[in-house]
């Protein structure tokens, strides 16, 4: 009968070589064992019906298991990929931070250095951890399949068995909203970047022009240096502030209504110091602004509106963070 | 009574979510006995679908998808032999027990009868509960 053949075919050719000849033969005659003597094309239907989808009977005489990283070797898997990953990222973001200051001449401008510089180490970092990814996952595939022990017993971690001992060693934090280390740490890079620019922005912050086709190439700068940097004791108190707060946080680790009135001051203060010096018509180059609506047809309007968008922006965002900060800190 | 009700509102709340979790709580609970009930009937020699009938006819539903690479992994664990008898009109291939297979189905017996035992003791401490 062809049905009967088609199924067990359909079955057979998804099983390994050497097994497939034995359930072939069992299959035909189980079906057969279905049918009544004399059978119609609707009972062997009817039948084959009951035995359910080949493909799922395949699966399911095939021992091999259905997925890629199994609950035996899943736990070492992760750990061993969080322990790799960062040093990956790092290793890699610091070789080619070096591969770029050593390659750079001096003839591109700064800034477009640093942009390139930048593209080059996330494209690395992308390509690195999808290599990491994928050979680790390959080998711990494979080692899930071999499986040295027979046991069925998770691949020990290389951790001792937990005892209640382990409790003495645990630290409960006090609140909830726990500062992570790492926004701290975060703050005070975006202190030194800011600072950083503040004081080179006379080769940062300008007018940049590719010249025949090569890299860019800095042509002039946005601001009076001189002007900019007459506001170095405000400047030079936001760096203090900013600091401190960074260090208190790191101590406080968790948000307190004492540390968000802080954080909010702080912010204010560093606004205003901003909007200040941002209204002060001689803080900017007039070679700049005069290249600047040659080069775009720009009415005095627009620049009105932009200025009402960084004010109101700015203040919209202190006033979200300092809203879950205070929230943070009342939650327990 | 109590039950009643209560089964009466989640079924208003959702009714497929609900037989789809209750089904595949029996399906868990049935895979659990399935190779007890396979190795029960393997004394004398058995081939898949007399398996399959015996089976039935105690009221034991199994998929006969399952039950064929059941009792070839059985075969491979060393619980059951296998021999094709070639001697009727139909070869059929025969699965018994092992001497091993055998000494595992006894230990699974005792297993289930104190669970059983357990079970019901905890069921019934229920029933008298709800009957306060």
């Amino acid at each position: 009968m062809k049905l009967i053949e088609a199924y067990v075919y359909e079955v057979t050719r998804r099983l390994p070589e050497k097994s497939r000849e034995d359930i072939a033969r069992e299959l035909r005659s189980t079906i057969e064992d279905m049918l009544s003597e004399q059978y119609t094309e609707d009972e062997v239907k009817a039948a084959l019906g009951k035995l359910g989808d080949p493909a799922v009977l395949a699966a399911s005489y095939r021992d091999a298991p259905m997925y890629l990283i199994g609950p035996k070797v899943y736990d070492v898997y992760i750990r061993t990929l969080k322990k790799t990953v960062p040093w990956a990222v790092l290793v890699t973001i610091i070789v080619h931070s070096v591969i770029g200051i050593l390659g750079f001449t001096g003839e591109e401008a700064v800034l477009y250095f640093v942009i390139k510089m930048f593209g080059t180490i996330i494209a690395n970092v992308v390509m690195v951890l999808m290599y990491v990814l994928f050979w680790f996952t390959v080998v711990f595939a494979v080692i899930d399949r071999v499986d040295f022990s027979k046991s069925g017993q998770p691949l020990p971690t290389g951790k001792a068995p937990w005892s209640p001992d382990d409790l003495e060693k645990v630290e409960i934090s006090p609140r909830k909203w726990t500062i992570l280390k790492g926004e701290a740490v975060f703050g005070l890079g975006w202190t030194l970047l800011w600072t950083i620019v503040y004081f080179n922005a006379d080769h940062l912050l300008g007018r940049y022009q590719s010249i025949e086709g090569g890299g860019l190439k800095f042509v002039m700068p946005l601001f009076n240096q001189d002007v900019l940097l007459s506001y170095w004791p405000a400047v030079l108190l936001l760096i203090g502030m900013e600091t401190c707060l960074v260090v208190y946080k790191w101590k406080a680790g968790h948000w307190t209504v004492k540390l968000a009135a802080a954080n909010t001051i702080i912010h204010v203060i560093g606004a205003g110091i901003f909007l200040v010096m941002a209204s002060d018509p001689h803080l900017y180059n007039p070679a700049f602004i005069a290249s600047f609506s040659n080069s775009i047809d720009t009415p005095a309007s627009f620049l009105e509106w932009l200025w009402l968008i960084i004010i109101a922006g700015v203040a919209v965002s202190i006033i979200i963070e300092a809203f879950d900060n205070f929230r943070k800190a009342r939650r327990p | 009574m109590k039950s009643i009700t209560v089964s009466h509102t989640v079924s208003k709340r959702g009714e497929g979510w609900m037989s789809s979790l209750l089904e595949s709580f029996m399906t868990e609970l049935r895979r659990g006995t399935l190779t007890l009930a396979v190795l029960s009937q393997l004394s004398t020699p058995q081939y898949g679908y007399s398996l399959v009938q015996r089976l039935e006819e105690a009221g034991v539903a199994i998929e006969q998808s399952t039950l064929y690479p059941l009792l070839r992994r059985l075969e491979k664990q060393g619980l059951v032999t296998s021999s094709w008898d070639t001697t009727e009109s139909r070869p059929r291939k025969y699965y018994v027990l092992s001497d091993y297979g055998m000494e595992v189905y006894q230990e699974l017996k005792q297993e289930w009868h104190k669970m059983t035992l357990e079970l019901t003791t905890l069921l019934k401490g229920e029933d008298n509960h709800e009957a306060d």
